[in-house]
């Protein structure tokens, strides 16, 4: 490679991270914790436990599921209603004061699925997980907070992909996995730096640019919304007024859906209004049933009025980037020890920045330091 | 090849043979379960330990 290249691309992974390294630490160190959030959970005693029943003991109509959380808080609308995802028979109610919020205020009802009986009102927003989330995700910012940690994350980007090109002159001599530790300490932070960055580098390249997808899940659901409200209205007969759901219909709304496919399993319902239905319908979002479909959820849309069924617009493709970025994100889809490669690599990624920090400081207080040493000698 | 200095190939050979097995660990348990996580954990594990083994020889236990 030319001299002049070279010394553009070391231009470019200097500065591309020089302005990320300190976001990305504190991403790597909030990260951390958030891969066991499931875990610290359950060991804090915050998870909530279903009473044991005889088995098929019949399930109550999701109605009386939502008036139940209604009722735990009075004033609030529901939002969304899934199932917990490791006790089929607990429902989760998210409910805030307007179907149209940023959701930040909302708050949760976990309703027994057989008894309609509410266990528990589980809290998200507060707590020691709750302030490494938002340090994750936004800053305490909101949307503005999001984007901003995802224009840190494209700088990331740039940076591995700057590091890759300038770690072949560098190992033009040495053999992979080379450490010198019989040299000064400076090439020894080199060689690790050096080593972590190429050795974790696909890893860190798809959690950074899923990380990046992750803080557009706004952008991209809204953009669909648009999308599909702009089908409807074209279509003559299915565009929803806005009306208020009758008892029955959400339930019905439901058992609609997954009779239109019956192949596909229930993963959430979204009511009207909010950011994955539309103002006069419900959604209704189906997962496959293999692991890798049940990662993949497409709605079906039912009138809230008439409990009409509507064929949604077929899922784009960006949020099919955006359901597949979750999993390869957060590392929870290969059980425990998938969490646990997830963190050991967080760990090497910190010493990755950690040591580009330091290799960056030496290299600068020599460069300093070298000046006066040459003044020194003349006098 | 000159004297001494590799080529492209013989420094990136591991980084790309390393890089591929993350990509298949990464991809394996998004498409299965059960087995396929136990490959992508094994898949995983290997630039994960050639990673903590250069840290054990830089920090100088190993």
């Amino acid at each position: 490679m030319a001299p002049r290249t070279l010394r553009i691309w070391a231009w470019v992974h200097k500065w591309t991270s020089l302005v990320c390294t300190l976001f990305m630490l504190v991403l790597c160190i909030s990260g951390l914790p958030l891969i066991f959030f499931d875990e610290i959970d359950h060991a804090t005693g915050n998870a909530i436990a279903t009473p044991a029943m005889p088995a098929g003991t019949p399930r109550a109509p999701l109605d009386a599921v939502v008036r139940a959380a209604v009722a735990q808080h009075p004033g609030k609308l529901p939002l969304y209603v899934f199932a917990d995802e490791h006790d089929p028979d607990l429902w989760l109610v998210k409910l805030d004061t307007r179907v149209d919020t940023d959701e930040r205020e909302a708050v949760f009802a976990a309703v027994d699925a057989r008894s309609a009986r509410v266990l528990g009102t589980p809290v998200f927003n507060e707590g020691l997980m709750h302030f490494f989330y938002r340090l994750h995700v936004d800053w305490f910012a909101g949307q503005g907070g999001r984007l901003f940690l995802g224009a840190m994350g494209l700088l990331l980007v740039l940076s591995i992909v700057s590091g890759v090109v300038l770690y072949a002159p560098f190992m033009r001599k040495l053999e992979f996995a080379t450490v010198r530790r019989d040299r000064s300490p400076q090439i020894r932070w080199l060689d690790l730096h050096n080593l972590l960055g190429i050795v974790s580098l696909v890893w860190a390249l798809v959690v950074g640019a899923t990380g990046i997808i992750n803080t557009w899940a706004d952008v991209i659901l809204k953009a669909w919304q648009a999308e599909q409200l702009a089908v409807l209205r074209a279509t003559p007969g299915a565009a929803a007024a806005s009306a208020p759901a009758r008892d029955g219909a959400v339930q019905q709304a439901v058992t609609l859906a997954l009779a239109s496919r019956p192949q596909s399993r229930l993963h959430l319902v979204a009511f009207p209004g909010t950011l994955l239905a539309t103002p006069g319908h419900f959604a209704v979002m189906l997962a496959g049933a293999t692991p890798f479909t049940a990662r993949l959820q497409e709605p079906v849309l039912v009138d809230a009025a008439s409990g009409r069924l509507t064929q949604a617009t077929p899922r784009p493709w960006t949020v099919t980037a955006l359901q597949l970025s979750q999993p390869l994100h957060f590392g929870d889809y290969g059980a425990l020890p998938l969490k646990l490669i997830w963190a050991l690599l967080d760990l090497l990624t910190i010493v990755v920045l950690w040591s580009g920090l330091v290799l960056w400081w030496r290299k600068r207080r020599r460069v300093r330091a070298a000046p006066r040493v040459a003044g020194a000698m003349t006098t | 090849m000159k004297g001494g200095e590799r080529g492209l190939w013989a420094i990136f050979r591991w980084p790309v043979g390393l890089g591929l097995l993350t990509m298949i660990g990464l991809l394996a348990a998004l498409l299965g379960d059960g087995p396929w996580d136990a490959l992508s954990w094994l898949l995983l594990a290997a630039p994960l330990a050639i990673g903590v083994g250069g840290l054990l020889r830089a920090s100088g236990s190993g």
